[in-house]
């Protein structure tokens, strides 16, 4: 069953209630986090979420679409991606296939029609219905605009994309409308959607768009919350052990590292602890472990030394 | 507390932080929605909406910090949140008992009322308070408790009175007398305080509390040592009025000012002080070109079809468009020789054109960079291996000091690398043509010219003195496409800038 428009409210109604609302689904949010979505609910602003890959910034948004149980509606940005495969785009096939088929008809609408002015006249008369709504496919924000009961987009990785694209954004991140030339002005039917947009920092976003936006920065979580992040999502995992990976994981990112690890090796880290029965940490089992948290061979090699004293230091905690 | 919000905002706009209308009324928005009654959230709050970038961020921390800690003191005058009308009351009940025990007689020991004008709501900083007033009454011989004597000064009424409201307002009207909003530099805080306090009458208020020190009869002496204690309270005040005034109105413009003038003064005449300040401007100036300059380059990709072209190359399949071709710009990223003089009248020019060039680094990657006074050699590895700073002070460490040699290092240069300049380079040379009368070379600079597209001379002496003594600019500059005067980063800038577009 959905929930209505009244219950999406009521779960947005306080910080505490969404934070409590994440919990519940196993999406441990700081007070930032809880307050940055709040604010974006009530005040119908997108948020802008930036911060080091790996650290839950697409999560959040997945997790948003879920507990307030809206449609997720998906828009993966990469070089070279325009309006035609973010905002609408005609059906060429299909007013192709139509003109064939009409063709045959033509001739009965022109039957009688004496001279060239009169015929275009009579053709003018049928408007433009191979730009009509018919024809028209709609992309992601297009979509999103059109869902009746509001809707959760996710614009991924901004930064993947062209400055061009940025700009096309903006119409629709201020208004919640997009301009069709042929059709004419969308605007959102039902509720406005809530907007995540998440950015890695490849780039500086334009100023044009931060402006529209509430920015929210997601750091590398401390002890404390990466604790409970571990408990939530791998629950199965011994205190003691959680406690001993977490820390040596917090160490682990004070490294000069070429990847530091985020919260996602960690749970993919406690995951495996699992699996292979661990009791606790001990050198032997981190380094042929260590690959699941280091993406580089050159960073694996770099804390291979290391390896027996910050494990030392991780139990001791 | 709109007027609060505001007040922070420009702040903000002080430190660097850009923050539009749009943004200030969402500001206004979301503080409508979740209050100032937790400080914390709405640290949380504004920390969203105001700051876009994570080094934003951390200003916008520290800046709030400080901000709404001189806020809790101002709402003990204003009574505005119910936090400072708790504080207030405290206030008053404090300065009442002080009142009493000086009207009444009643026993009321200072010691005591110390605590007790510092009541528990004033949390951390009452701590900070109270420390010089400790201090003095451990130095003070102990009078005891007893009757008190009526302060004579106008400044000591009011202190006596402890009306806050009464002095905040004494404040700001020093402040205003002695013209606080003029505050430039944090060096004048220290100024301004004294001044305020002068405005308020120290002078009879110190006249007093010396007067009162040498009194014979205890109350009086009692009163000097209140006197003397409530004066350190004042001018921590008074240092914390002016110190907030200086963030709202003085740390930008005193900044802006300092960076307008860098700007414009000879890079020569700029103290060692100053590089930091000016290696800021320096990024920031490059920073602007390489993002107006990098979006060109997409250009590049795009483009509509070339219809004449496409045909035309069609012809030979009989028309049948087979090959088709686009309408593209071509952006030709510059390659830039640069030619930099080291030796000691020139070299701080040399340092932040070395500077601003590899700062340059993503919209131009192929600068090559060589360094002489009187031999020459390429030093494009030392900015590869080291970081800007580092390679330029190693730089100005290797090859300054010698006297200055056009022709020779000109030779170098031919020896070297001509070969490597072509129709697509750039060479910029910096340098002030004083060639200690040698052989200029000048010919060696012609085969330069016509092989490079574009040879220009940066020199850093005003353009009546490029032929005065024993520079030689009239010989160099037939062979130069360009002559400029440069010495200072307005002009770098203008210079780096036409660069850049005349690359497309």
């Amino acid at each position: 069953m959905a929930k209505t428009q009244d219950q999406r409210d009521k779960i947005a109604g306080s910080v505490t209630e969404l934070q409590a609302g994440f919990e519940k689904l196993q999406y441990i949010c700081s007070d930032q986090i809880a307050t940055a979505v709040y604010l974006a609910y009530q005040l119908g602003k997108p948020i802008l979420i930036e911060g080091p890959p790996g650290v839950g910034k697409t999560e959040l948004a997945k997790t948003a679409s879920e507990l307030f149980e809206l449609p997720m509606i998906r828009l993966q940005c990469y070089e070279g991606l325009d309006e035609s495969k973010a905002i609408y785009e005609w059906k060429y096939g299909k007013q192709l296939l139509y003109t064939q088929v009409l063709k045959e008809t033509l001739d009965e609408v022109l039957q009688g029609a004496k001279g060239f002015e009169e015929s275009v006249n009579r053709l003018h008369e049928f408007g433009d219905i191979f730009f009509s709504e018919e024809f028209l496919e709609p992309r992601p924000l297009l979509k999103a605009l059109r869902e009746d009961n509001g809707s959760v987009l996710l614009i991924d990785e901004v930064d993947k994309s062209d400055h061009e694209f940025e700009s096309l954004l903006l119409e629709m991140l201020s208004d919640f409308q997009v301009s069709i030339p042929e059709i004419g002005t969308v605007k959102a039917t039902g509720p406005r959607p809530l907007v995540f947009l998440t950015s890695n920092n490849t780039r500086e976003i334009s100023d044009a768009l931060k402006r529209r936006c509430l920015h929210l920065y997601i750091p590398f979580p401390d002890l404390e919350l990466e604790q409970q992040i571990i408990h939530a999502r791998v629950p199965e995992i011994p205190e003691a052990l959680r406690r001993q990976l977490v820390t040596f994981i917090q160490e682990l990112r004070e490294l000069d590292l070429k990847k530091v690890p985020a919260i996602s090796e960690t749970i993919d880290w406690a995951r495996t602890l699992v699996l292979l029965h661990t009791e606790s940490l001990d050198p032997e089992l981190v380094r042929t472990t260590l690959n699941v948290l280091l993406k580089f061979q050159e960073d694996i090699e770099n804390v291979g030394p290391e390896i027996s004293t910050l494990t030392a230091k991780a139990i001791k905690a | 507390m709109e007027r609060q919000l505001n007040n922070f905002i420009s702040v903000l706009r002080n430190l660097d932080v850009r923050i539009s209308t749009a943004e200030t009324l969402d500001a206004l928005g979301a503080v409508e929605l979740v209050g100032y009654s937790d400080r914390e959230r709405l640290k949380r709050t504004l920390s969203l909406v105001l700051p876009k970038t994570a080094d934003e961020k951390a200003t916008f921390n520290r800046a709030f910090d400080e901000f709404f800690v001189f806020e809790d003191i101002r709402g003990e005058a204003d009574s505005g949140s119910s936090n400072g009308a708790n504080k207030e009351a405290g206030e008053q009940d404090g300065g009442g008992e002080g009142e009493a025990g000086g009207d009444g007689g009643e026993a009321e020991g200072s010691g005591e009322r110390a605590e007790g004008s510092q009541p528990s709501g004033k949390k951390s900083k009452s701590k900070k308070k109270k420390n010089p007033y400790l201090l003095e009454e451990e130095e003070e011989e102990d009078l005891g408790p007893g009757e008190m004597a009526d302060a004579q000064s106008p400044l000591g009424r009011q202190l006596m009175q402890n009306s806050r409201t009464e002095l905040t307002v004494a404040m700001a009207a020093a402040g205003e007398a002695v013209d606080l909003k003029d505050i430039q530099v944090f060096t004048q805080k220290g100024l301004y305080t004294r001044r305020i306090m002068d405005e308020m009458g120290l002078a009879d208020l110190n006249r007093e509390i010396s007067d009162l020190k040498g009194s014979p009869q205890v109350p009086e002496r009692r009163l000097g040592q209140e006197l003397k204690g409530r004066r350190e309270l004042l001018r921590e005040q008074v240092r914390d009025y002016v110190e907030r005034q200086f963030l709202l109105f003085a740390d930008s413009t005193g900044k802006r000012l300092r960076e307008e003038l860098l700007r414009k003064v000879k890079l020569s005449n700029i103290e060692q002080r100053s590089f930091r300040l000016i290696q800021e401007i320096v990024y920031r100036m490059a920073k602007r070109l390489a993002t107006m300059h990098s979006r060109r380059k997409k250009v590049y990709k795009k483009g509509a079809l070339n219809i004449s072209r496409t045909l035309r190359h069609n012809m030979s399949y009989d028309g049948a468009i087979f090959n088709l071709h686009w309408k593209s710009i071509k952006v030709d990223r510059p390659k830039v020789f640069a030619i930099c003089d080291v030796s000691g009248s020139v070299a701080t020019y040399a340092r932040f054109m070395l500077m601003f060039l590899y700062s340059l680094e993503e919209v131009m990657p192929k600068v090559r960079s060589f360094a002489f006074s009187s031999d020459l050699a390429e030093v494009t590895d030392l900015f590869d291996r080291n970081d800007i700073e580092t390679a330029i002070s190693k730089v100005l460490h290797d090859y300054a000091g010698g006297s200055t040699d056009y022709g020779q290092a000109f030779s170098d240069f031919k020896k070297n690398c001509l070969d490597d300049v072509d129709n697509r380079t750039t060479v910029i040379i910096l340098g002030d043509a004083r060639n200690n009368y040698g052989d200029n070379k000048a010919e060696i600079l012609k085969e330069i010219y016509d092989r490079s597209k574009r040879v220009i001379w940066l020199n850093p002496e005003p353009k009546n003195a490029w032929n005065v003594g024993d520079a030689v600019m009239r010989n160099y500059s037939p062979y130069c496409h360009q002559t400029e005067e440069c010495n200072s980063l307005m002009h770098l800038e203008r210079i780096v800038g036409n660069l850049l577009k005349t690359a497309t």
